[in-house]
């Protein structure tokens, strides 16, 4: 399970992103979470919080029953690799090519050659890029460029994945498809975090929606719809 | 690109300045070379004892070379020195007899080691024979000689040392430009789980490539100088033939390029890239 206990985080000097947030997200029995707000709501800073790329002001995040604030910083890497994430600026590295992108992650893991060369294929397969492989993001289009962020993302076999604004710089077409292979990739197995400010998408969803409005969770519901 | 042109500018400078310090040491040489003292001896001195003086003068650990000058050689020296100026050969007519002392032309490897020199035969039983020695009159050529020689060995050193730190901060600088262009990439790696040695090692490996081309292309530009330009310094210096002193070098020099633009290489990415690991 993933807790969030009564977090808060505040920017300097009186910038209250987060306040009192409480949750808690299922890692084993998967879920589909999708957490919603206005832009500034504070949804980006929750996911920062969850991989630790910032600490809480208050409060605790407990992940797998540890507290991930007590996590030493040459652990975090390992902490880092349970977890896939998918960005709206989809963070891939310009110099590498897709198949490269995907195959960098598993390295991280301590992959073989084998495993790289057996796994990787499968998962370009799965999203839907096996004859982009050896092309570098800089000539993919913005969808082309999600999918390899989420085949990256999946090349760990994560417990969750996060997915941050991932459909923020796509158009219509391009969205339905990500988030269908989000749908798909819960549907296989592993509970999916969404960050949105998308109503549609959350709409179509009909899955528990989070919803934050100025950095407080105002509603919690199974089958949540996108109301501010 | 950068960070190769940067250190290859950095090993050649530094490089150079070796070169300039065997050309400098070429030129003092050539300098001490000229400066001898000659001693006189009395007219009645014969050769036998002359070449006995200038056995006890070769023995001592300071005399380089000692050079007898008869009475006779010291005339033909005089006549052909002066031998566009009739008043002063006229002069020597009227006089009628050799009017010269025979002299050892004394040369030392230090001039310092003059006044050493001197102390010993002017203590020895070799004082009676000597008539004069011209080193009272040298002696100030000799000392501010000896003081320049000491001042560019210095200065040449201090100025070595820092255009090398001036160099080497410069390859370090561009080194730290190029990590920071890399910074978000970085950031991608660290996110996506890579740890501390993963992010290091490849560029740790850049530093040590850019450092080996920039040394193979350094030595190779160094060659080509030294060839090319050879001639022109060969006159400068009155015979300091560049390519050969490089030649000679060629070994040890390309070594201690590598070596040193490998470490160069590695280290300034070791200390820029550290900003960017957790700790």
């Amino acid at each position: 399970m993933i807790f969030f206990e009564n977090i808060s985080k505040i920017y300097k000097p009186d910038t209250v992103a987060l306040k009192n947030v409480s949750f808690q997200i299922a890692i084993n029995e998967n879920e589909f979470v999708s957490i919603v707000g206005k832009s500034g709501a504070g949804k980006t800073t929750l996911i920062k919080l969850l991989l630790r790329e910032e600490e809480p002001t208050d409060g605790k995040i407990i992940y797998g029953g540890k507290n991930i604030a007590e996590i030493k910083n040459k652990e975090l890497p390992l902490f880092r690799q349970k977890i896939g994430c998918v960005f709206q600026d989809y963070r891939l590295l310009p110099n590498k090519t897709v198949f490269e992108n995907v195959a960098y992650a598993m390295e991280l893991m301590g992959a073989t050659d084998y495993e790289i060369l057996r796994d990787v294929p499968r998962l370009l397969e799965i999203v839907g890029l096996e004859d982009r492989a050896k092309h570098f993001p800089i000539g993919l289009s913005g969808g082309e460029k999600q999918r390899t962020a989420i085949a990256r993302a999946l090349a760990v076999r994560p417990e969750v994945i996060i997915a941050d604004e991932p459909t923020g710089n796509l158009d219509p077409y391009h969205t339905r498809d990500i988030i269908s292979l989000l749908e798909k990739i819960y549907e296989l197995g592993t509970t999916v975090i969404l960050s949105t400010h998308d109503k549609a998408v959350i709409n179509s969803l009909v899955r528990r929606v989070i919803t934050l409005d100025n950095g407080e969770i105002i509603r919690d519901e199974e089958k949540g719809r996108f109301i501010l | 690109m950068a960070t190769v042109f940067v250190l290859i500018v950095t090993i050649t400078l530094i490089t150079s300045l070796f070169i300039s310090e065997g050309a400098v040491k070429h030129i003092i040489a050539q300098i001490k070379d000229k400066i001898d003292i000659s001693v006189y001896v009395a007219p009645e001195t014969s050769p036998e004892e002359m070449e006995t003086i200038k056995d006890k003068l070769i023995g001592m650990p300071e005399v380089q070379i000692v050079t007898i000058v008869s009475k006779e050689d010291a005339l033909e020296q005089f006549k052909e020195k002066h031998k566009n100026d009739p008043v002063l050969l006229e002069s020597l007519d009227i006089v009628g007899t050799n009017p010269f002392y025979a002299s050892l032309d004394i040369r030392a490897n230090d001039p310092e080691q003059y006044a050493a020199i001197l102390e010993v035969l002017n203590s020895s039983s070799l004082s009676d024979i000597i008539y004069k020695v011209d080193y009272v009159e040298k002696k100030t050529v000799i000392e501010k000689l000896s003081k320049f020689i000491t001042d560019v060995n210095t200065g040449g050193l201090l100025i070595a040392l820092a255009l090398g730190v001036v160099a080497v901060l410069v390859a370090f600088n561009t080194i730290r430009v190029a990590i920071y262009d890399a910074s978000r990439e970085i950031s991608i790696m660290r996110l996506v789980g890579a740890s501390n040695r993963f992010i290091r090692g490849p560029f740790i490996v850049q530093g040590m490539i850019a450092g080996t081309i920039a040394a193979l292309a350094s030595f190779l530009v160094l060659v080509l100088m030294s060839y090319f330009l050879a001639p022109q310094i060969d006159a400068a210096t009155n015979g300091f033939n560049v390519f050969s002193w490089f030649k000679a070098r060629a070994f040890g020099l390309f070594f201690a390029q590598l070596a040193s633009g490998i470490a160069l290489g590695v280290i300034s990415s070791l200390i820029a890239i550290r900003k960017y690991l957790t700790a």
